[in-house]
């Protein structure tokens, strides 16, 4: 059971944060919490801002107005490398040093707080297990003979190795084939689950926002738009920008079963009306609600109940 | 080829310590380069304006000719190694921090990226991260840098450096391929050794690297400073003489007159001097002791004054006072045979155009090319002044090396030259030397320039020097010169057997 219970004092915390190039702003008036614990997902389309926003939380951007802080203490009141030893980071492409081996690889954000490496070895051992890499035959490979996704997952250990509060992921999965992403995402949660360290992961995939995160945040032209659970954002999309987002991605509103021509003409007065935005489930409430088991879409589009199921019949899943 | 290996077994010590020299010159230098340019681009890696500055920096200093950078060194730090080395490591800069700066900066973004999201210390950025992934572009910038170097290292022998130039230089100036072969056939071997000893390195760890150039750098530098250092301590005369077969006669005729006055004093030769205005800086630096001049050269080139007659006689003594007087130098006893400036053809144009003088020549000097030498087309008392006196109108005029123009007459390319009374190729080509009709040529007899710290500390010689006043006549020279230039034979030898006919020596 993923667990959403958290500590109410929010671990990381924008307030009125800016962030301007020019005369564009990337991120506009961002407020946002995100507790301890939580699995928080950053979803929107390119621009969004939503990978502006998560480089502020470890300083890679430094924010043009407002403030973050970060576990109470305001970001610029400590040092920066004292910062980013606290939060681990996984980017798209893995960034693994061609150079270095797994291992050293690995190691390097211990190597960071002072451990070496071979005092570091047994820690990444594990972790590689953990995530599926055999350490006998895996520690000492070089990137370039590893796959996407193995790459990803040494990628994973090096940014959990030193037990960081706070793991930043920056479209990690992107770039990978659909069963690798899927193989990952498992692992992801369950390492969330076990260790319960905090995510913050940013994505502009649905779907993927939908499985991994316990609150999700929407982001929109450099605006937050929406912070909620899942299930709320499913059924109560706060506007047309969020519910946008969903449709573009899913498809399955209204508007798809007008899209098909499941429908007839009309006159509109004494039906009750749906709009195109809303989802099927709406849809089916509605029809059931309908005296005449009909609904009214748009000025004179009808749809009955029998035209509904046979839409639902004829929908290839 | 067999003349090849002859050679190599005749002059096999002189030979190792050029390669020493070259060798240990081209490291020194390359090793310099490095720690001036691989910190500097480190310095510049996060300042992409400053970078592509000083890319525009050390891309100028590479296209100043190297022989201009040597000439305005020496007044500032003497001849020999220094300059050399200077010159060299200004020429090492370029490929060495162009390298450097594009393997620092053209590493991917998200890997930097993620070294400063991880909090890495920037030693550890550094040293372990960037520097790793740019070693290819460094090595190869190194590699470069080594073969170029090890190339404009013939240069240092011009002014005393030693190194395989010596061969090329002499080479070209004695008319001796095999001599010239041997020099260049080397120096690009060098090269190839160690552009393939590099990328043999390149193989090793950064860790291992840094252990093997530091090794090497203080193994160099050690061998260097000792021999310096010896140098200064034993050297107590220094005799310096220019570019030629004849030079280096009389320079060996002055050893062996100074050793048997005073045997345990050591004296060392730098021959090889490119031009006059290098040898004499250098003994105003006190870099050398003595070196033989010719009256007339003092007179146009050192201390320029009005000629107050055409006789030689009365040449020398106006030499010997304007040297007393405006330098710290004394003009000591000058020897029979003059040097003087001439100009030659060849048998055909000759008797083509009836030419015995050089009014002749003026003449017929519309159909005619001539190629001078650098000093003669310059001067005053050269081509410049006797163009005016003669009215000569060559068809095209040409300045080069001495021993160039030699073969451009050969080759028909010219049928003009300038040259010396007692040059040797006079009697190999058998030229015509052109009468002086107009008396326009000034004389040229040669003496010894000598410091007047080192007659002061040790006065016996002047005595040793001044056996050669009045000896050795214009055929003598000829046939001395013959000998070293065109026959190969052994300068030192050639002065000795002379000395021992005249029983100068005993």
């Amino acid at each position: 059971m993923r667990n959403t219970n958290v500590e109410t004092a929010p671990l990381i915390e924008f307030t009125h944060v800016d962030k301007a190039y020019q005369k564009q702003f990337a991120v506009h008036n961002l407020n946002l919490s995100i507790r301890a614990g939580e699995f928080f997902v950053l979803v929107g389309a390119s621009g969004s801002g939503k990978t502006t926003t998560l480089k502020m939380i470890n300083r890679l951007i430094e924010p043009t107005a407002g403030t973050i802080t970060f576990a109470g203490r305001p970001l610029v009141d400590q040092s920066v490398n004292d910062l980013r030893h606290q939060i681990g980071y996984v980017l798209q492409d893995g960034a693994l040093f061609p150079h270095l081996t797994v291992l050293e690889n690995a190691a390097m954000t211990l190597n960071a707080i002072g451990v070496s490496t071979k005092d570091a070895k047994p820690q990444v051992a594990s972790l590689l297990d953990e995530v599926g890499l055999d350490p006998a035959r895996y520690l000492n490979r070089y990137p370039k003979e590893l796959s996407g996704g193995e790459q990803q997952r040494v990628g994973i250990v090096r940014a959990l190795v030193a037990n960081p509060q706070v793991i930043l992921m920056d479209e990690p999965f992107s770039a990978l084939d659909p069963v690798s992403r899927k193989q990952l995402q498992d692992l992801v949660l369950n390492l969330h689950e076990k260790r319960q360290t905090t995510i913050v992961f940013v994505t502009h995939d649905m779907d993927e926002t939908l499985r991994l995160g316990t609150r999700i945040g929407v982001m929109h032209q450099g605006h937050l738009e929406q912070v909620d659970a899942p299930s709320v954002l499913l059924q109560k999309p706060k506007n047309s920008a969020v519910s946008k987002l969903f449709l573009q991605q899913h498809g399955h509103t209204v508007s798809d079963v007008i899209a098909h021509g499941y429908y007839e003409t009309g006159n509109g007065d004494e039906i009750p009306r749906v709009t195109v935005e809303q989802t099927l489930a709406d849809l089916a409430q509605a029809l059931l609600d309908a005296p005449n088991a009909a609904v009214l879409v748009n000025q004179n589009q009808v749809i009955t109940q029998a035209l509904y199921l046979e839409y639902m019949a004829n929908q290839q899943e | 080829m067999t003349s090849f290996i002859n050679f190599i077994q005749a002059q096999g010590d002189t030979l190792r310590n050029a390669l020493f020299t070259h060798i240990g010159l081209s490291l020194v230098s390359v090793a310099l380069a490095m720690l001036i340019a691989i910190p500097l681009a480190i310095a510049l890696m996060n300042h992409p304006r400053l970078g592509e500055v000083m890319l525009q920096i050390t891309g100028v200093i590479q296209t100043i000719p190297s022989l201009a950078i040597l000439g305005l060194l020496i007044p500032i730090v003497g001849i020999g190694t220094v300059p050399a080395i200077i010159a060299l490591v200004l020429y090492a800069l370029m490929p060495i921090f162009q390298n450097t700066y594009a393997g620092l900066t053209q590493i991917d973004a998200n890997l930097l990226e993620a070294a400063d999201a991880f909090g890495l210390s920037w030693w550890y950025k550094l040293f372990k991260i960037r520097l790793p992934l740019a070693l290819p572009l460094i090595f190869s910038g190194i590699r470069i840098a080594l073969v170029l170097v090890i190339g404009t290292a013939t240069l240092a022998s011009l002014i005393g450096g030693g190194g395989l130039g010596t061969f090329i230089m002499q080479g070209i100036q004695n008319n001796n391929n095999t001599e010239l072969l041997v020099g260049a056939v080397c120096s690009a071997a060098l090269a190839i050794i160690f552009s393939i000893g590099l990328r043999l390195l390149s193989h090793l760890s950064l860790k291992k690297l840094a252990l093997v150039i530091g090794l090497l750098i203080v193994g160099l530098g050690g061998a260097f400073g000792f021999q310096a250092y010896q140098q200064q301590q034993h050297q107590e005369v220094v005799i310096a003489g220019k570019l030629g077969g004849e030079p280096e006669i009389l320079m060996n005729m002055y050893r062996e007159l100074i050793q048997q006055e005073n045997p345990k004093l050591k004296v060392t030769l730098k021959p090889n001097f490119g031009n006059t205005t290098f040898i004499f800086r250098a003994l105003q630096n006190k870099q050398v002791d003595i070196y033989p001049e010719f009256t007339g050269t003092v007179l146009q080139n050192l201390y320029p004054e009005k000629l107050k007659s055409h006789n030689p006689a009365q040449v020398y003594q106006q030499a010997h006072q304007v040297i007393q007087e405006k330098s710290d130098l004394t003009y000591l006893k000058p020897m029979a045979y003059e040097n003087r400036y001439a100009l030659a053809v060849d048998q055909q144009t000759a008797k083509r155009y009836h030419l015995k003088t050089v009014s002749d020549l003026a003449r017929v000097s519309p159909q005619l090319s001539a190629a001078f030498e650098n000093d003669f087309y310059h001067q005053q008392d050269g081509y410049q002044g006797l163009k005016r006196k003669y009215q000569l109108h060559f068809k095209n005029v040409k300045s080069m090396e001495p021993s160039l123009r030699y073969e451009a007459l050969k080759n028909h390319q010219v049928q003009v030259v300038d040259a010396y009374t007692t040059d040797p190729q006079i009697k190999v080509q058998k030229l015509v030397v052109l009468k002086d009709d107009l008396a326009f040529f000034p004389p040229y007899q040669g003496a010894p320039l000598v410091r007047n710290e080192l007659i002061k500390r040790h006065p016996e010689i002047q005595k040793s020097l001044n056996r050669l006043h009045n000896r050795i006549s214009e055929s003598e020279m000829i046939e001395m010169n013959y000998k070293v230039t065109v026959k190969h034979e052994k300068a030192q030898r050639v002065a000795h057997e002379y000395l021992k006919s005249y029983r100068l020596i005993r």
